[in-house]
């Protein structure tokens, strides 16, 4: 498929699924009422609904499931390995823990930012140490498995801090931080995190021409005069602000970033840096989907749109393992 | 001579609580309390010397309503050593909490008492009376008991053109349903429990977008726990609440009162009936 063609189809994915996670709510408010609350005002209700409920939960879709779509391409391109995720090697649960370190503490007050803070540190951290080990000449599987590793210690290290807490609710919020969701989130969330994951797009796309150049190899690519350490710096400060940012408003969401660049690849020209684009479009149409999942499937109880990703991306990463014993990319 | 007359007194006084202490205890059996609720009645019923201990939430601002008696008294962590150690004639607790040792404090030929979880403002004198018979105390418990119905049937309904709507919400979207005590004394207080109207049944889920359609007269939130931030103090900063203009959004003082049933849940209920006259329904219009 045509590298134009992929992106407008993709393009068009992604908006169907941030419009039909406008017209869906509890409320019930026709398709064209719902339009025009959202546009032009008129009954207060339906505008309140629209705008400060429904419109912030759909732009959040569409910003961190794009996030986490490029977040994950980009890792399986630096990494030259395909089963790497933020998710899975612990990126977003260390991007818990700092959140969560930072602000049921009280280290910060409780302000706002604690949040945010805290999670780009956790991403950084945790990037940081993968690569640290990657550099050690550590195996496709024994990189995931560290990667594992750090993500138990972060989702436990979050449990045990929340627990500690002497807010009664704290405990009840573990969930949300292992397991997203994008329920009553406001403007105010979506305001925090543009900013930060333009950034971290930013430095992803700049990585972009390296990444193809590495999937010659890292000899290859020096050969051709990319500049690696460039590169990994890029792809780090990108990872981390996508990912701690996605996660700072909507807790560990898993798997969007290991799905989306496997759908995609074989409809592009297989070079990593080609990928991020495309991979990000459909992060965004999976994840406002799920959203739609998780808010539809049991009618009146609402799933964590963590645990819809899930559903989906752990089968597919089991089948991922099964297959890459046989061949990888 | 002053100061040894003084401390003969003390003496005296001394001896005379130790007596009433050991009188107190011979007049009734002891009580351990392992559940927050039960530590209530107990804290209200148990005469001086009877309290061997109760549990370590009783001390919890947000869970216990008297926490601050609960201060004066030693406490357990509901640890089945814990009872074995001092040895009380009677356990209360709750059904819902701690099974395993509730089962192992019976095998040890431990007298155990449990009380329902599920309250309504209908049970608490039932309660109040029962928890009076295991502790000898039925004098105390009889006058609190029908001092507590006599209140409850003496409410009036609010001087308002139509019954106030009311829902009991926060905590990251839950509200207070069917079957639970607040929704009880939201109905005594002379209100319609939004949420139960709409079919919501104990602590659930409650979207927002509910709220914002059909708002209702007054919207009870908690209060954020001080010094202790949860993302659960969130949603009462959340923008929409602040723009339904026709709703009053109001709190009760103690973050536990409605935790548990007891004779303070009379004051919840009186509190709720103290916001009535900001409400829409039963504003008086100016110059009548």
């Amino acid at each position: 498929m045509s590298r134009p063609v992929l992106i407008s189809l993709l393009t068009v994915l992604g908006l169907a699924g941030f419009v039909l996670s406008l017209l869906i709510g509890p409320a019930r408010i026709g398709p064209v009422d719902s339009i025009e609350a959202l546009v032009a005002g008129g009954n207060e209700a339906a505008m309140i609904i629209m705008r400060e409920i429904r419109l912030p939960r759909a732009l959040l879709g569409v910003l961190i499931g794009f996030s986490l779509g490029v977040a994950g391409a980009a890792l399986q391109g630096l990494l030259r390995n395909p089963l790497a995720e933020p998710g899975i090697i612990g990126i977003s649960a260390s991007a818990s823990l700092g959140a969560v370190l930072l602000f049921y503490t009280g280290l910060a007050g409780a302000s706002f930012l604690a949040l945010p803070a805290g999670a780009l540190i956790g991403a950084a951290i945790c990037v940081l140490v993968l690569l640290a080990i990657s550099a050690m000449q550590a195996s496709t599987i024994t990189l995931i498995l560290a990667g594992i590793a750090l993500g138990s210690l972060a989702g436990a290290l979050t449990s045990l801090v929340l627990n500690l807490s002497p807010n009664p609710y704290a405990s009840y919020e573990i969930i949300f931080w292992l397991l997203g969701s994008l329920k009553d989130r406001t403007m105010d969330h979506v305001w925090l995190v543009i900013p930060l994951m333009i950034a971290g797009w930013a430095a992803l796309w700049a990585s972009s021409r390296t990444l193809d150049a590495l999937s010659l190899g890292e000899e290859g690519a020096s050969g051709l005069g990319a500049n690696i350490p460039r590169a990994r710096v890029l792809v780090v400060c990108g990872v981390a602000l996508c990912v701690g940012a996605a996660t700072a408003v909507s807790g560990a969401i898993g798997f969007v970033g290991l799905i989306v660049p496997h759908l995609v690849r074989p409809l592009t020209n297989r070079l990593p840096g080609q990928l991020l684009l495309p991979a990000g479009l459909a992060g965004a149409a999976l994840l406002t989907l799920a959203d739609i999942v998780a808010r539809t499937v049991i009618p009146e109880r609402e799933l964590n749109v963590g645990v819809v990703t899930a559903l989906i991306g752990a089968p597919f990463f089991l089948w991922l393992v099964i297959r890459s014993r046989k061949e990888l990319f | 001579m002053k100061h040894f007359g003084k401390r003969v007194w003390t003496g005296v006084v001394a001896a005379a609580g130790l007596l009433a202490g050991t009188a107190g205890a011979l007049s009734g059996p002891s009580v351990a309390s392992l559940n927050v609720c039960t530590d209530q009645l107990v804290m209200l019923l148990a005469a001086p010397g009877q309290l061997k201990s109760i549990s370590n939430l009783s001390r919890d601002p947000t869970l216990s309503p008297l926490y601050e008696q609960a201060k004066q008294h030693p406490i357990n962590k509901g640890v089945a050593e814990e009872i074995l150690l001092v040895k009380p004639d009677l356990v209360v607790t709750g059904t819902f909490s701690l099974h395993n040792t509730t089962s192992l404090l019976r095998r040890l030929n431990f007298r155990v008492e449990e009380f329902k979880y599920s309250q309504s403002v209908e049970t608490i004198a039932a309660d109040i009376r029962r928890m009076g018979r295991l502790l000898e105390r039925t004098g105390t418990a009889e006058a609190m008991a029908s001092r507590f119905e006599h209140q409850l049937a003496g409410l009036e309904p609010l001087a308002c053109s139509r019954k106030p709507v009311a829902i009991a919400y926060g905590v990251r979207g839950v509200a207070m349903g069917k079957g639970t005590l607040a929704h009880s004394a939201i109905e005594a207080a002379g209100f319609t429990n939004m949420a139960a109207e709409l079919g919501y049944e104990g602590v659930t889920a409650f979207p927002l977008e509910l709220l914002v359609q059909d708002p209702p007269d007054l919207i009870i939130l908690p209060k954020p726990t001080p010094g202790a931030p949860a993302l659960a103090d969130e949603i009462l900063a959340h923008p929409v609440l602040a723009r339904l203009k026709a709703t009053v959004t109001g709190g009760f003082s103690s973050p536990a009162a409605l935790s548990c049933g007891g004779p303070f849940t009379m004051d919840a209920i009186q509190e709720l009936r103290a916001l009535a006259p900001l409400l829409t329904p039963c504003r008086k219009a100016p110059g009548s």
